[in-house]
């Protein structure tokens, strides 16, 4: 069994990419630059100690399963949303609507898909894809990090499905409900701005927009303490080229996929400063691309000194201060 | 950054970023991860220098197996009781060698479901021959020519086939 008319195309988010799907398939053309804009998906956050995670970490987008609740709100669309406690009520439910040819997008832990190479597996609960059919005791899976469809069987999308911890996913599937008749994409683009202007500038948090880049920037100096050996240290380090390249952000921790968005924005709101600002970006993207090669560079030399962290800690550093000005200009555009 | 300067080729690792194209318009591009594709004997490299020294310490009764597991698949105290719905208080208390003989056999089904590994896992490492040296079976991605260590649940939940094939 597979549903009839899906066409599988990689993307560079797995959230995003999984909306933008949904979307295409219920008949919406939109990029994934656009729907990545208009959710506010654009963010910072350093968390320096947290019980979760074993090392301080950061992130580069807004809090998963927002992408979806903000397109809802701002294009109008509708996505049928479902939670189990059982995993044979949650197996049952997703059969009943592959069966019925609908393409059900699943949040799943992505230590358990086993289509992906070891290197990439880690516990995160948070990874979304699009179940398109079954066969036998394997399901179909259209993931856009994958250039292919590619097949799970059915225990492991179950362990995925149903795996405990940090924002456990509790089976949860979506659906397209309703597309809107005529979608207002420029208010809704204005609204994305507007989000990510405050997200990223006026949260009185520390650890979270400008100020968060600004505090990893000082905090990364702490990092050997935490660390059990140079090995350790230098793994944690390469952790920020994959938060920022590797782990499907479009290059430069979203920053290359926000310009685009705003490159496209421009033509549809009709505010030529957009693109502008979109060229801006991209530069400032290459900062942080900088970052994540300089980071591999000190990794692979083991050249993990106070001097190294305190270099790294400057660039850093010049990012916020090149993102504080960006978001400022992007907000007075939107006025 | 610009398409020429961003494409990888990696095919093992495809992925989607966003470049200026040639016309000046920022689109999508299918390329290869860079980091796979320059840096990946360098995480095997740790990688198996970690298992040898958990192993280690494993083999010499001062970490436990949950300990060991834990390390390798990078999980914090919190996160692994959580998952596992055993007490954090608990866990802890199973890191420690002595202590992880007492958690019960309902546990243990609970931390392997967690590290992804058959129950008889906590109870054995699998070594293979790689390159004249023995290795643990499940860090052994990218050597290829080496054999792969299948293991093959059965209805009986305690019972695994541990089959060792030649990789393909």
């Amino acid at each position: 069994m597979e549903i009839t008319g899906y066409t599988h195309k990689m993307a560079a988010h797995c959230e995003s990419g999984t909306i933008t799907s949904l979307l295409n398939h219920g008949g919406m053309e939109i990029t994934e630059p656009l729907v990545f804009g208009i959710a506010g998906g654009i963010f910072f956050g350093y968390f320096h100690r947290m019980k979760s995670f074993p090392f301080p970490t950061f992130i580069v987008r807004n809090k998963p399963g927002k992408m979806r609740t903000n397109i809802e709100k701002r294009l109008g669309a509708s996505f049928k949303t479902y939670r189990f406690n059982d995993p044979a009520r949650g197996k049952e439910k997703l059969d009943e609507l592959l069966a019925g040819n609908i393409p059900v997008a699943a949040q799943v832990d992505f230590f358990y898909m086993d289509y992906v190479p070891s290197w990439e597996r880690v516990h995160i609960n948070v990874h979304y894809m699009v179940v398109t059919g079954k066969d036998g005791d394997q399901y179909l899976i259209s993931d856009s990090y994958f250039p292919r469809m590619v097949k799970l069987d059915s225990a492991s999308l179950e362990k995925g499905r149903f795996a405990g911890g940090t924002m456990s996913p509790k089976g949860f599937i979506f659906h397209l409900g309703k597309l809107p008749a005529e979608p207002d994409l420029n208010r809704a683009i204005l609204k994305g701005i507007s989000q990510a202007c405050f997200y990223m500038l006026k949260l009185p948090i520390p650890f979270l927009g400008i100020k968060g880049i600004r505090m990893f920037a000082k905090k990364i100096n702490d990092w050997p303490a935490f660390a059990r050996d140079t090995e350790h240290l230098s793994h944690e380090i390469m952790k920020i080229n994959i938060l920022l390249e590797d782990q499907g952000t479009g290059g430069a921790g979203f920053r290359y996929m926000y310009a685009t968005f705003l490159q496209q924005a421009a033509s549809i709101t009709g505010k030529p400063q957009l693109k502008g600002l979109s060229s801006e970006l991209m530069k400032i993207g290459d900062g942080w691309r900088e970052i994540s090669l300089f980071s591999a560079r000190i990794v692979k030399n083991r050249d993990l000194g106070p001097a190294s962290l305190k270099e790294l800690g400057d660039k850093i550093g010049l990012q916020a201060g090149a993102e504080e000005a960006f978001f400022k200009s992007l907000s007075k555009a939107i006025r | 950054m610009k398409e020429k300067e961003g494409f990888v080729d990696f095919p093992e690792q495809q992925m989607i970023v966003y470049v200026e194209k040639e016309d000046g318009n920022f689109g999508p591009m299918q390329t290869g991860s860079y980091l796979s594709a320059h840096y990946l004997d360098d995480y095997f490299g740790k990688r198996h220098k970690l298992e040898q020294e958990l192993r280690e310490q494993l083999i010499a009764n001062r970490i436990s197996p949950v300990k060991y597991y834990m390390v390798l698949v990078d999980l914090s105290l919190a996160e692994l009781a959580s998952r596992t719905g055993i007490r954090k208080s608990r866990v802890k208390r199973h890191l420690e060698p002595g202590q992880f003989l007492k958690a019960t056999a309902g546990e243990l089904t609970r931390y392997a479901a967690v590290f992804n590994i058959p129950v008889a896992n906590l109870f054995q490492v699998i070594l293979v021959p790689v390159e004249g040296n023995p290795e643990s079976h499940h860090i052994l991605e990218n050597k290829a020519g080496s054999v792969v260590v299948n293991q093959h649940p059965t209805a009986n939940p305690c019972i695994v086939l541990t089959q060792p094939e030649e990789r393909r």
